[in-house]
């Protein structure tokens, strides 16, 4: 039986001008939205301004991270199947260092030390407040901005260290490319679990400084697993549409990327659901105090109750079976579903202020959905014009051939 | 290629079942299969020492409906544990008056948690749930597959032997429509075989051994045993204690309190307390305030803990009514409600309880009257333990309004007050 | 025999090539005899009588503990108050951790596709059962009135009384048991295939009879390995999950607690990471002497045991992570309770315990970064050794420091062990090496069909179309049922 063979330069190469173009316009749409809720800014609060901007760029990054994770994961165990789809990965956690420089805003309300952003910045509450002294010598200002600047390197080389050597294996297809990734995602793979865990801790656990979780971390990162999986169908969904990967990434892929998709939702509401029940338990105020106001009115209820049906429930009966998730058709609608779900996992943690006022504040402002245009049109930018220059597919991954003709049990 | 012939006796001939083809290799067996498939045989399947990869397609083997099953296991186990955990836990016995006492269900509070905490109850339900979808994975399978089966003509094919190990097998049934002993037998050989075997089978249907069949049934009857004992044992009543065979909780090697203990001068196990001994909170040494003593009298004041305003009165008349006017009225003319019933029934010997506005109780100091009511007199019972201090002097004190209600003068109503009067 | 065979190294890697996982030129005949003669021989080696041996009379001390305890109650051990658990809960969460890395051999490496897992998952089963076995052993005997523990079953009595099924000790009765009966089945299904072999093989009529029964009636037909392929992949999507779920569980029994130290949300991902840890080092442990002894080098071969020490590794780093965690909480959250019960750890009376573990199990562990560590079989039996003391140690650590001393210094009092308690230990090791040592006698010890499936020769495609140099490819084209027959 004859096979046909596969054109892998035409299946991957590069979106070209048109993407460019695309990403142009995204650009100017993320930085109007952007002034757009600058200018709402004097009207919501800029503390509500800049908490929205906290819940949209926490978004992002979780999904530019959970990108740079599952690339050091398939170079540290050899594996074969994800090769086609890892180029796409690779320019995702290629926009960290895009986002070390949307991260700067938030300096704003750090460096102006207000409380009702970060209460810990200010020197009044800190001092009023023996407990937040205690902490003083972590939750401090100077010693904040270096640890962010230390994150944000070690993200930004990593994931540039990696979309290099990817790319510069392009032209010589060596395979000492794969076995130094491998070595440095050993490695990078420790120095992200320690810095995406503090970053959590610093940027979204001291919201609330006088609560604590040793569970924030592996909460946070797996919320940002199931975002980027759902972003990555997203994306190679859009791709073939474009006529790339259109036979380098088969039904056989997105079987397995919803798979993953599946065990992280999986993962996340057990994540989620250890840190609840462990609270809800031993009923002690000082944890207990950061799930009343997400359960306080109607509103939040109704949050909490759709996080748990909509993040859970709806994934796990609609992936269990392989009927969606060999078709990508149907698979994108569920990895979208999971996008907004990740989003309001990240609402969820971010909105409410109970710092300030015992009661809610208002549960939705409009620099919440700008924002996420705002953020979004940028991070998309810088995604496709990465795709308008370079090879859609690792050409000459030594694994290649493996990811191309794998079947799957 | 040697068609060989096994099994059979001379009383039941052998009866040709199938036809079984022998491969060295997976390829060619899939390659064969293909071919006996095109060729349109439908009672047909291979044998292999390992799942084949590539046989499903070529024997165009439907896709089972065993995850179906499992789903259905697994709602069945999820329900099980939200329903069984409701009903032990949460659902109380008033609803359902008319289950019987062993299966009714007790509302548990616990920790002040609801009696349906869902988030304490997701554990158990989760893991009945996977529990019930491995079992109906493993039954159905089992049971789809048709095991256990432990008579198959196949195994009488000595070759057929290393299915096991290394060998992979194609077997057309006789009942096949299209099959013909001859042509089938030529039509296997064409496909490559290193081997073609007849599979015979006798015409008597296969029985159980016997010596199984009594084992089993000795063994269900064994297995009766032990629920018939617990039922008999749930359902009768025997005025023996139950059957303890370590003792040491229900008979504990301890001395219990009124026991003799000979190893003591005074035969008892309890001891008494040192002379002296003061329990805490127990030390009197305020006499005034605690027995109504100054200086060996009976008090005249009040404590000076004690200030008699109009909340110690409220409080006093309060707990008069408690104590003291069942005997002595709510008045304090000793007509309370005891002896008026006392009247009613005639009892022998019932002395009517004192009038507090007796000139002898009006001339009493506040601290006999305190006495009065802690250690008793004559037939009215000590109060002490049963009143607090405070309490008494707040009582002494209403007494004290009591009597003074029925004995005053024009000049003991305050001026202002004195146009009320009638 | 004990193997002549000289130590393969298959580890090299080279990008693009799959190194062969089964070395020596076993084919499917070869694979078959090397498993199958371990039971074959009329003897087995003399060094498996010695350790029965010596297990079994460790299983003697075991039994006569137990009756000593049973008789005269649970005082003969060192519990107090408060330290109301000791040895026992130690050794409980100590086994059922042991038994995570068979399940997670058997299921999760299989939805992960990992070849490498066919040599030594039916033995890593195998030892998930025997531990779970002992593990459910300690909360049975340290209930006080062990005849009484039928009532944490819900049963029907006159009382009305019913478990609550709130604590998280009647969870863990739950979690076990569907661990056991899940890991039970998910062990014997997989092995029906190879007791068919058992079968077919067998000499002598008696060995005929037993292993046919066990291997009901299995005939290798393909429509049943449809089923039976089916069958395991649900199995395996289960026990995923339930095994993260149980010792979670078990996590609970002090995770919902108020005790510092013991109430912190990363204890249900902490604990299933650290079972791992331990259990992997378990099957390091077990896989290397029975290789040596059983001659199954070329099936258990140094890049399977290279890929466990690479488990250990990181599992390690998640154990470490945890520690880290807990030790930064417990400083930010201000609580001096939470900051006093680390410091105690560290510096208070059991800092023995609590060096030793670090020592063991972040220490060794750290050790498998290095190649050379990971080749080197002795180096590798010495770090799997030193893990297992070091997870005994942490939960020992964890629940004797959080126990002796918390909220109330006048209520701390501090656990001495008695030698009751050592020799149940000690004699627990005898039940488990006991079972172990009758399963390699008995039952396959490696899954020969699924090793099978991973040999070179069982790939079609070589021999179908030997013209082409293509590679082997799918069809191109987007019908995602193209590889599977039509749903009935």
């Amino acid at each position: 039986m004859h096979r046909p063979t596969l054109d892998i330069d035409a299946e991957g190469r590069p979106l070209g001008t048109a993407a460019t173009r695309l990403a142009g316009a995204a650009t100017l749409l993320g930085l109007l939205a952007i002034g757009g809720s600058v200018t709402l800014g004097p009207q919501v609060g800029w503390s509500i301004f800049f908490r929205s901007y906290l819940l949209n760029y926490s978004y992002f990054v979780s999904l530019a991270l959970g990108a740079l994770f599952f690339v050091m994961l398939q170079h540290v165990v050899r594996a074969g199947w994800s090769v086609s789809v890892r180029r796409v990965a690779e320019m995702i956690a290629g926009t960290l260092p895009w986002l070390a420089v949307l991260f700067l805003p938030l300096l704003v309300p750090v460096l102006r030390r207000w409380s009702d952003v970060y209460p810990w910045t200010d020197p009044g509450t800190v001092q009023s407040d023996p407990r937040l002294a205690a902490k003083a010598a972590y939750l401090n200002v100077p010693f904040f901005v270096i640890r962010c600047a230390v994150y944000f390197a070690v993200w930004s080389w990593l994931a540039l260290a990696g979309l290099r050597e990817s790319l510069r294996q392009d032209d010589t297809g060596d395979v000492r490319h794969t076995q130094r990734a491998e070595r440095r995602s050993a490695a990078g793979l420790v120095l992200f679990g320690l810095t995406v865990t503090f970053f959590a801790v610093d940027v979204l656990m001291s919201l609330h400084p006088h609560w604590y979780s040793t569970i924030w971390g592996v909460y946070f990162f797996s919320g940002s697993a199931v975002g980027f999986y759902a972003l990555l169908i997203v994306l190679l969904v859009a791709l073939r549409r474009a006529g790339r990967l259109t036979h380098a990434v088969s039904s056989e892929h997105f079987h397995d990327l919803g798979k993953f998709a599946f065990g992280f939702v999986v993962f996340w509401a057990y994540i989620a659901f250890s840190q609840y029940l462990l609270i809800w338990y031993a009923n002690l105020p000082e944890e207990t105090v950061w799930y009343r106001p997400r359960q306080g009115d109607r509103w939040w209820i109704g949050v909490s109750l759709l996080l748990l049906v909509g993040h859970f429930v709806v994934p796990l009966l609609a992936l269990m079976s392989r009927y969606p998730k060999r078709r990508p058709h149907l698979l994108v609608v569920a990895a979208v579903w999971l996008l907004a779900m990740h989003w309001l996992d990240m609402y969820y943690i971010v909105k409410p202020r109970p710092w300030l006022e015992a009661g809610a504040s208002a549960p939705l402002h409009a620099t919440d959905a700008l924002l996420l245009v705002g953020i979004g049109g940028l991070f998309v930018a810088a995604i496709v014009r990465r795709m308008a220059r370079w090879s859609l597919l690792p050409r000459r991954d030594p694994r290649l051939v493996e990811s191309l003709s794998y079947e799957n049990v | 290629m040697d068609v060989a012939a096994h099994t059979g006796t001379v009383a039941n001939p052998p009866r040709l079942a199938a036809l079984l083809a022998e491969f060295a290799s997976p390829g060619a067996l899939v390659t064969a299969a293909e071919q006996v498939r095109d060729a349109g045989y439908t009672r047909w399947d291979t044998h292999t020492p390992f799942p084949v990869h590539g046989i499903d397609a070529a024997m165009d083997i439907r896709r089972t409906r065993l995850p179906w099953v499992v789903l259905i296991g697994g709602t069945l186990g999820c329900l099980a544990g939200l329903l069984m955990q409701w009903w032990m836990n949460a659902a109380g016995p008033e609803q359902f008056r008319w289950v019987p006492t062993f299966l009714q269900g007790y509302d548990f509070v616990i920790s002040g948690k609801p009696t349906f905490s869902l988030p304490a109850n997701i554990p158990v339900v989760f893991e009945l749930t996977v529990l019930l979808a491995a079992l109906a994975a493993v039954i159905g399978m089992l049971a789809m597959n048709n095991l256990p089966r432990h008579h198959d003509a196949l195994f009488s094919v000595p070759r057929f032997r290393r299915v096991t190990t290394d060998r992979f097998f194609l077997r057309i049934d006789a009942h096949d429509p299209r099959f013909d002993t001859q042509r089938t037998a030529e039509f296997l050989s064409s496909l490559g075989a290193v081997a073609i075997e007849r599979v015979e089978t006798e015409e008597a249907p296969a029985r159980w051994p016997r010596p199984l069949v009594v084992t089993l049934v000795v063994l269900a009857a064994l297995a009766l045993f032990p629920p018939l004992v617990v039922a008999k044992a749930r359902l009768s009543k025997s005025p023996k204690p139950r059957i303890a065979l370590i003792q040491d909780m229900d008979n504990q090697e301890r001395y219990k309190a009124q026991q003799a203990n000979t190893a003591f001068l005074d035969g008892r196990a309890m001891r008494v307390p040192p002379a002296g001994t003061i329990a805490r909170g127990e030390w009197r040494d305020d006499a005034h305030y605690y027995r109504g003593q100054v200086a060996g009298d009976w008090a005249l004041t009040f404590p000076p803990q004690i200030r008699v305003d109009r909340a110690l009165l409220a409080r006093g008349q309060e707990r008069f009514g408690v104590y003291c006017a069942p005997c002595h009225g709510l008045g304090g003319a000793g007509d309370g409600l005891v002896h008026q019933r006392a009247l009613q029934r005639d009892t022998p010997g019932w002395v009517q309880p004192t009038s507090l506005h007796d000139p002898l109780a009006r001339g009493r100091p506040v601290g006999h009257l305190f006495n009065t009511i802690t250690n008793g007199i004559r037939s009215m019972p000590p109060y002490g333990d049963q009143i607090p201090p405070a309490d008494r002097w707040a009582i002494v004190a209403y007494v004290r309004a009591l009597q003074l209600s029925q004995d005053a003068r024009l000049e003991d109503v305050p001026p202002d007050r004195r146009a009320e009067l009638r | 025999m004990a193997s002549v065979a000289p130590e393969i190294d298959n580890t090299a890697e080279i990008p693009g090539r799959r190194a062969e996982l089964i070395t020596g030129g076993l084919g499917f005949t070869g694979v078959t005899d090397t498993v199958a003669a371990v039971w074959e021989r009329p003897q087995p080696p003399r060094a498996w009588y010695i350790a029965f041996g010596i297990s079994l009379t460790l299983l003697g001390i075991l039994g006569a503990m137990i009756l000593y305890l049973i008789v005269n109650g649970v005082g003969v051990w060192g519990l107090n108050n408060p330290t109301a658990w000791g040895f026992d809960i130690t050794n409980f969460v100590f086994w059922v951790g042991i038994g995570h890395a068979g399940t997670l051999i058997s299921a999760i490496l299989f939805l992960f596709r990992q070849k490498w897992r066919t040599s030594i998952n039916r033995f890593a089963e195998a030892m998930t059962i025997f531990a779970v076995m002992c593990a459910g052993l300690f909360p049975g005997i340290h209930v006080g009135r062990i005849w009484l523990a039928y009532w944490l079953a819900p049963l029907p009595n006159q009382m009305a009384m019913w478990p609550n099924f709130r604590s998280p000790l009647l969870w863990d009765v739950f979690a076990v048991g569907t661990y056991f009966m899940v890991s039970l089945l998910f062990w014997y299904v997989g092995m029906i295939p190879d007791l068919a072999t058992f079968r077919d093989r067998a000499t002598s009529r008696t060995k005929q009879i037993i292993y046919g029964l066990l291997a009901l009636g299995w005939n290798g037909s393909s429509r049943h390995w449809h089923r039976f392929e089916r069958a395991y992949l649900l199995l395996a999507a289960l026990a995923t999950p339930l095994v993260l779920s149980v010792h979670s569980v078990v996590s609970f029994d002090f995770a919902v607690s108020q005790l510092p130290g013991w109430h912190t949300t990363i204890f249900p991902p902490y604990f299933v990471a650290g079972a791992i840890f331990g259990g992997f080092a378990m099957v390091l442990t077990l896989a290397i002497p029975a290789r040596e002894l059983f001659g199954l080098k070329n099936i258990i071969t140094l890049r399977h045991l290279e890929n466990c020490c690479k488990i250990v590794l990181v599992t390690g780093l998640m154990v470490g992570y945890a520690y880290l965690m807990e030790f930064f909480m417990a400083w930010y959250s201000g609580s001096p309770y939470e900051g006093f019960i680390f410091r105690a750890r560290a510096g208070g009376p059991y800092a023995w315990a609590y060096w030793t573990m670090i020592l063991c199990n972040v220490g060794a562990s750290q050790l498998f970064w290095f190649k050379r560590a990971r080749t080197n079989v002795w180096l590798m039996l010495a770090v799997a050794m030193a893990v297992n003391v070091g997870m005994w140690f942490e939960r020992f650590v964890i629940i004797v420091t959080s126990l002796s001393q918390d909220f109330l210094p006048s209520s701390w009092d501090f656990y001495r062990p008695t030698l009751v308690e050592i020799l149940t230990l000690a004699g627990s090791f005898g039940l488990f090496f006991t079972l172990f040592l009758l399963f390699c006698r008995f039952l396959p010890m490696v899954a020969m069909a699924e090793v099978k499936t991973v040999l070179p020769q069982a790939a079609l495609t070589a021999e179908r179309h030997p013209h082409e140099h293509v590679p082997p490819t799918r069809a191109f084209d987007y019908n995602p049922d193209e590889h599977e027959p039509p749903a009935s």
